[in-house]
């Protein structure tokens, strides 16, 4: 585990934001709509300190962001979806 | 004698200063411009002008100029001048160096809306290129980048609809966080000459601004709501909409994606949008917010401008969003008299935002996680790309902090001035290892520098401009530039120098490369731009000579897209020790952070940054007009002039950010924009002191009152 490219708590408000952002749409949209737009607007060394934060507990993160990171780290090759957050699931 | 003032030559060029970016001839006498007129032909100004950009010019000529590029080794040090070559190599090496001991991503840089739409896409090719990272940003990271987010989600275009002569066939035209009389006076004249001619004007906006009430301009409704309220209201306003059966339902079924429309509609149809829920929390009387939403869906033809104030805030991109789902709700967009539009601050804004200065975009808005757009940039400049996002300018000074990120090229920007949380950046600059400022004069920022680069005003240098309407413009050479280098040679200089080949003689051959790799340029060109005067994108094939109404039969995303808004409240609160709420803003004769204004005689009308208080709430505290006070937050301090008020509510201060001795920068809070990081400077808790006189130097030191810290 490295040192967080910025302090985590700070990355922590700024994923929480994100999951209140998407707490009217349905879980498996809002989860995905997290997931796109870390991968999409996060630098890669903030999603790793994310990663990491979440591997020791994922204390304060919103429960929804704990969910995007898991999908983060199952498909982190996969290319997220390019775009502003969609619509449809 | 010759009149001295009689001009021998002159040029038509584009104002630098707001995002009308009016069309003005200078008129130069011995290589010295003697006077600004505007330009009839103009399409944004038709002839009209401002007190900044007629008068507001002769800040190239200002004694403190800086003329020779310096190194230093350290902050502490004396600056040393030395030419160009020795600055280049000297910056070259040390962002080299930090690179090879902290990794490619540890250093980075931003591109300033002060600057052309070529040089701006030449930082970003500096750094994608040769830093070999995506470690850039621009600045309207801190004013509009939640319009390019929100309306992108909405409509599928981060930019207005609409030209500005629209207006004059609006027949409603809603203002929300803008001030356009003295934001952006010249669309404001225009916006006052249709309310005399009967249209009527809505406006949300916490402060009775000059828009509200002054002479030709009075809004028909105002809703004066407490700052931080924007999406409640507006989620309130589109309740009324839905609830009374206002909806444009053909609009909605022919152009957007009904069953998005169908669930936002159960969203803020909901009983907690209501007004009579809503106006209470946001102090407003329900009934004007039925009235406003009613006025507004009537039309025939409405019209969204909007400002800073929708954006700077935690939820900015947020309350974008529901202004692109208003527009589509009502069947207000896509013809001429309607439209969302937001009112770009600097001239360039728009051109920031096109021209690819972003870590996590290409020019054209499209995403560098994208292999084939990325594929495509790989082949025009014939390297490999980062095909991840890089860091954000916040995100720049965060990781400063942690010492990740420790090397960074400036451009025309003082984030020492403009930026939130001022500690916080001073410190994160003292972290680094290598800071290069870019800019006209020994900025704030400059004083946190270890090379500074002496920059060309847009008076100095070839170019063009991409305004608040979408208008892109010429900026032309009036003067030679005072320290030698146009800025797209200094940039491209530095480029060479880090050991990317790279040459352009003339700026028109950078213009010929956005049009080769940003779809909405495709067919702009210099030429084309001197033959028809401006043009707006998209300018391609389909329209040769631009375009001026966008989404006329679709939108680019294909059918519009309702977004879910829901109401977060911003964490900042007020407390017993910060029982007032900081709003900030801008004046007429100035502008943004003063660096060319205050050096001009416009300073005449606002020489300093004063604080707008309610009679009540100043005298609670014993402060009477023009006292001295301090204003404090849980962020730091400062001490400006207080002004009795009527134009704010009780409750609410409200302050300008022109001069570097107010700082108010010291005072904003470090929360930003969910999706974009975009600061909170428009809501922040405060309390307001009476003190003694003006303060001898700076005030960090004088401090937060006691028991603030970490409230």
């Amino acid at each position: 585990m490295t040192e967080p490219v910025i302090e985590i708590e700070r990355l922590e408000e700024m994923a929480n934001q994100i999951a209140d952002f998407f707490s009217p749409y349905p879980e498996e949209r809002a989860v995905e709509g997290i997931r796109n737009h870390l991968r999409n607007y996060w630098d890669p060394r903030m999603r790793e300190a994310l990663r990491d934060h979440d591997n020791a507990g994922g204390a304060g993160l919103h429960p929804r962001v704990r969910l995007a990171v898991a999908r983060l780290r199952e498909d982190a090759d996969l290319r997220a979806y390019a775009g502003p957050p969609r619509g449809a699931a | 004698m010759p009149n001295p003032l009689k001009p021998e030559s002159s040029a038509i060029t584009t104002c630098a200063y707001c995002g009308v970016g009016c069309g003005f001839k200078a008129e130069t006498r011995d290589g010295r411009i003697v006077r600004m007129t505007p330009w009839k032909e103009g399409k944004a100004n038709h002839g009209h002008a401002c007190v900044k950009g007629r008068f507001a010019y002769d800040y190239y000529l200002a004694p403190d100029r800086a003329t020779t590029p310096m190194i230093r080794r350290s902050i502490a040090d004396e600056w040393q001048p030395v030419d160009w070559d020795t600055a280049f190599a000297h910056a070259a090496s040390e962002l080299t160096r930090i690179q090879t001991e902290h990794g490619r991503g540890s250093i980075g840089g931003v591109s300033s809306s002060r600057c052309t739409n070529e040089e701006i896409f030449l930082v970003q090719k500096l750094v994608r290129c040769a830093m070999r990272n995506n470690n850039v940003d621009n600045c309207s990271r801190i004013c509009h980048s939640p319009t390019q987010f929100g309306l992108s989600a909405t409509l599928g275009a981060g930019a207005a609809s609409q030209h500005f002569d629209s207006v004059l066939q609006s027949d409603a035209i809603l203002v929300v966080g803008a001030n356009p009389t003295e934001g952006h006076p010249v669309f404001g004249s225009m916006m006052k000459r249709r309310i005399r001619e009967g249209a009527r004007l809505l406006v949300i906006d916490p402060r009775r601004t000059e828009t509200v009430d002054s002479p030709h301009c009075r809004a028909t409704v105002h809703l004066g709501l407490r700052p931080g309220t924007n999406v409640a209201v507006l989620n309130s306003v589109s309740h009324v909409i839905v609830r009374e059966g206002l909806v444009n339902r053909a609009f909605v079924d022919a152009r957007t994606e009904t069953d998005e429309f169908d669930v936002w509609a159960d969203h803020v149809a909901d009983d907690r949008y209501g007004p009579d829920v809503i106006g209470p929390h946001a102090g407003l009387d329900p009934d004007e917010i039925r009235r406003l939403a009613r006025i507004y869906a009537s039309g025939p033809n409405s019209t969204i401008y909007y400002g800073l104030g929708v954006t700077e805030h935690s939820q900015g991109s947020t309350g974008v969003m529901c202004l692109g789902n208003l527009a589509m709700a009502c069947g207000m967009i896509g013809r001429e008299g309607v439209g969302v539009n937001p009112l770009r601050g600097q001239g360039n804004v728009q051109g920031g935002s096109c021209l690819g200065s972003w870590p996590h975009m290409f020019t054209g808005y499209r995403f560098v996680t994208d292999p084939v757009v990325r594929g495509e940039f790989e082949a025009e400049w014939g390297i490999e790309l980062d095909p991840e996002p890089g860091l954000r300018l916040p995100n720049m000074f965060d990781a400063a902090v942690t010492g990740a990120f420790r090397g960074m090229y400036i451009q025309g920007e003082d984030p020492v001035q403009s930026d939130p949380n001022h500690h916080h950046v001073v410190r994160a600059l003292e972290a680094m290892d290598c800071v290069i400022v870019h800019d006209l004069f020994l900025t704030e920022t400059a004083k946190y520098a270890h090379v500074f680069l002496p920059g060309s005003s847009s008076l100095e240098k070839d170019g063009t401009f991409t305004n608040a309407e979408r208008r892109v413009s010429r900026v032309r050479k009036i003067v030679e530039p005072v320290a030698g280098l146009a800025d797209w040679q200094i940039t491209m200089r530095l480029m060479q120098a880090l050991g990317y080949d790279c040459h352009y003689e003339h700026p028109s051959e950078i213009l010929d490369e956005i049009a080769r790799t940003s779809p909405a340029y495709r067919g702009m060109s210099f030429d084309l731009i001197d033959r028809v005067g401006s043009v707006q994108w998209p300018c391609d094939e389909n329209a040769p000579e631009g375009t001026e109404v966008l989404h006329t039969e679709r939108f680019p995303r294909g059918r519009g897209n309702f977004m879910l808004t829901e109401y977060v409240p911003t964490r900042e609160r007020t407390t017993d020790e910060h029982p007032l709420l900081l709003t900030t803003g801008r004046i007429l004769s100035q502008y943004n952070v003063g660096t060319q204004t205050r050096r001009t005689a416009n300073t005449v009308w606002y020489p300093e940054d004063v604080l707008e208080i309610t009679r009540d709430d100043a005298e609670t505290r014993g402060i009477k007009d023009g006292d001295w006070v301090g204003i404090a937050s849980r962020f730091g301090s400062t001490r400006l002039r207080a002004k009795i008020s009527e134009r704010v509510n009780p409750g609410i201060v409200y302050t300008t950010f022109h001069y570097a001795q107010t700082m108010v920068n010291k005072v904003t809070s470090d929360l930003s924009d969910w999706a974009t990081n975009c600061p909170e400077y428009k809501v922040t808790a405060v309390e307001v002191l009476r003190v003694a006189a003006e303060p001898a130097a700076a005030t960090e030191a004088s401090g937060v009152p006691a028991g603030a810290a970490g409230a």
